[in-house]
């Protein structure tokens, strides 16, 4: 570690410390708290869910993956920016129109039973705590490179001031965090790609040319296959990637952080064009990496090619830029862990204690002190969790995330917004058949059991043989939420009315 | 502009006078199967759904179509200018169909919150109001 690295990381640092502590000033109530009291503009929420979605695994993983494996790498940035289509078309408008603070009660603007939020907060929270996980352990090994400390260390220091964050500054700090994180990392990513396209003559064709020989791999590395070579393989992890995101718990509660559905929609507009405009840049970064780095120092540095993005900072613009890098490589994973935290903690601290153990009738003393508890805990119980799992390979849990959020989440907020027959007895099983079914799946699939030792958490042949189960999760989703509801014979046409009502004029929102 | 009538409560005094005690807010309960059935409110759901089921049954036919055609031939993998291949060429214009149906699906909102403010009106109610 040297002045300037630990100069740029105080100096991002200190204002994310700044903005806590006015944005503590500024929450006084739960909705505070948990929305920033829904008064967020489009261009912020629109910046802030960029900066929630484009995680250390889109900024370093997916230009070490294009680095070391080239189109394939490329092909998971595809899957991210489509599937904001299904975020804007189907789900954003009528999430705020119906929702408050949580997912839970979106779905319970129809169904108002404990069951069905009690199920819709667990499926947020096994998604919150295995995506976290993933960030946490991948946090730590790239802290423990980048500014070379301990991995618990590097793991104590995200979660501390990932803890700092929520439990002082709530929604509106965490909020801020992304908006500084997404603007700080398409400020550096634009750097580097000029740096990389001004070293191949700002020529793309010329730059494909040069591509062919470049890597290892030849000219296979322009093409699909290097990496993915087992079709169905790649097709359900593709789905998995375009229905997951509009299922992402963390993603889906920044809608209600905006005043009306029309926010909500440029919010995702802007996040689009945010995203989207990162991902292409993502090549240069990728092809950058492989050109003047090299795949076997990038591979020697980090096997799954995390490094690459910030080798080729140091290669291109020297220590300063390798530094910025690096700092923003960190505040990245701050803004995306502080707004993982405040998702778990509101299915903790509003659906179970507030609305199922309360029924609704705490105090906003009481949810403010619940709020803050439970942030502490899942704070506490992800870094114990990481620490824990830090020899384990759980980069397949960020896309495991996603087939939860594919198989449990979607069907049954598809349901509820479009099915009249739709009942209880249906947004409950839909929810807990497809959490169960992308559960067993993934613990009979490769990623949980390889024969390769070292390769998955247990030595041993596959059951299942894809290593994500999306293809089959999903419609199981689908259809346990179709065959729940046929069972019960329970129908309330007059709620359905209600609710269609109101998911699509945005009008009689009940605050 | 929230519907609110004020229904005063009233309680007896010692005297046999009845007095104000405290004004009690009662809020009218909407009647959205009325809303549901107006012609508004179907024209406006014919509109959108027709909307969002095409374009959907687009952007999904498309991108899975994109990952068939990758994962099972190697079709794309013929150059289109000098060494870039057309798989380079759908990956962007899958970017591009995002970024066109995004400012399109802009466009259309607009004109479906017309349509839902008119039909909020036609029964007196205001994207205000709140229950």
């Amino acid at each position: 570690m040297n002045a300037t690295v630990i100069s740029i990381f105080i100096f991002i640092v200190g204002i994310t410390l700044v903005i806590t502590y006015f944005a503590a000033k500024r929450t006084n109530s739960a909705s505070d708290f948990y929305t920033a009291g829904g008064g967020l503009t489009g261009w912020q929420n629109g910046l802030a869910i960029a900066g929630d979605y484009l995680s250390a695994a889109s900024f370093l993983g997916i230009a070490g993956a294009i680095a070391l494996f080239g189109f394939d790498g490329f092909l998971f940035s595809i899957g991210y920016l489509v599937a904001y289509l299904v975020v804007l078309f189907i789900v954003a408008e009528p999430l705020r129109n119906l929702g408050k603070y949580t997912l839970a009660d979106m779905i319970n603007a129809r169904f108002n039973a404990k069951k069905v939020r009690g199920a819709a907060a667990l499926s947020s929270i096994t998604i919150v705590i295995f995506y976290m996980i993933a960030q946490l352990v991948g946090a730590g090994a790239l802290i423990q490179l980048l500014f070379g400390i301990d991995y618990i260390w590097a793991v104590l220091l995200v979660g501390i001031m990932m803890t700092i964050y929520v439990l002082f500054g709530g929604m509106t700090a965490t909020s801020w965090v992304q908006i500084i994180k997404a603007v700080l990392l398409m400020v550096g990513t634009v750097i580097l790609s000029f740096l990389v396209l001004k070293n191949f003559n700002f020529n793309i064709l010329d730059m494909f040319t040069q591509m062919k020989t470049a890597t290892p791999h030849g000219e296979a590395y322009l093409s699909p296959g290097v990496k993915y070579k087992i079709p169905l393989d790649t097709i359900s992890l593709m789905l998995a990637l375009v229905l997951g995101t509009a299922g992402l718990p963390h993603i889906l509660m920044r809608f209600f952080t905006v005043k009306d559905a029309k926010t909500a929609r440029s919010s995702v507009m802007w996040a689009t064009w945010i995203v989207g405009i990162f991902y292409v840049m993502t090549i240069f970064l990728g092809f950058g990496a492989a050109a003047f780095v090299g795949s076997d120092l990038i591979t020697s540095t980090n096997p799954a090619g995390n490094m690459a993005a910030p080798l080729l900072a140091q290669a291109l613009g020297g220590d300063i830029l390798m530094s910025f890098i690096s700092a923003v490589a960190f505040a990245t994973i701050l803004a995306v862990v502080a707004g993982l935290v405040l998702t778990g903690a509101s299915a903790f601290a509003h659906d179970i204690y507030g609305q199922i153990i309360k029924k609704g009738q705490a105090t906003e003393r009481q949810q403010m002190l619940a709020a803050r508890y439970a942030s502490l805990g899942v704070s506490a119980f992800s870094i114990l969790l990481a620490i824990f799992a830090q020899s384990l390979n759980v980069a397949f849990l960020v896309s495991l995330a996603f087939c939860i959020a594919a198989s449990a989440n979607l069907p049954v907020i598809l349901y509820t917004i479009f099915w009249k027959r739709f009942n209880t007895t249906g947004a409950i099983s839909a929810i807990l058949t497809g959490l169960i079914s992308a559960l067993v799946l993934v613990s009979l699939s490769p990623s949980v059991m390889n024969p390769v030792a070292g390769a998955a958490i247990f030595v041993g042949d596959p059951i299942f043989p894809l290593t994500n189960p999306a293809l089959f999760s999903v419609p199981l989703g689908f259809i346990g939420g179709w065959v729940g509801t046929m069972l019960s014979k329970e129908l309330d046409v007059k709620k359905y009315s209600e609710v269609n009502v109101r998911a699509n004029t945005g009008g009689f929102r009940q605050l | 502009m929230t519907k609110v009538i004020t229904e005063n409560d009233t309680q007896q005094d010692a005297r046999g006078e009845k007095k104000v005690t405290h004004e009690r807010p009662v809020v009218k309960e909407p009647d959205f199967q009325k809303i549901e059935n107006s012609s508004g409110f179907r024209e406006l759901m014919h509109k959108k759904k027709k909307f969002l089921i095409s374009t959907t049954a687009l952007f999904l036919g498309l991108y899975l179509l994109f990952n068939i055609v990758i994962s099972y031939t190697n079709w794309l993998d013929a150059p289109f200018i000098g060494d870039i291949t057309w798989v380079w060429v759908f990956a962007f214009s899958l970017f591009a169909m995002t970024w066109i149906l995004v400012t399109v699906y802009m466009k259309k909102a607009e004109k479906f919150d017309a349509m839902a403010k008119a039909t909020l009106k036609e029964f007196d109610y205001d994207e205000e109001d709140t229950k």
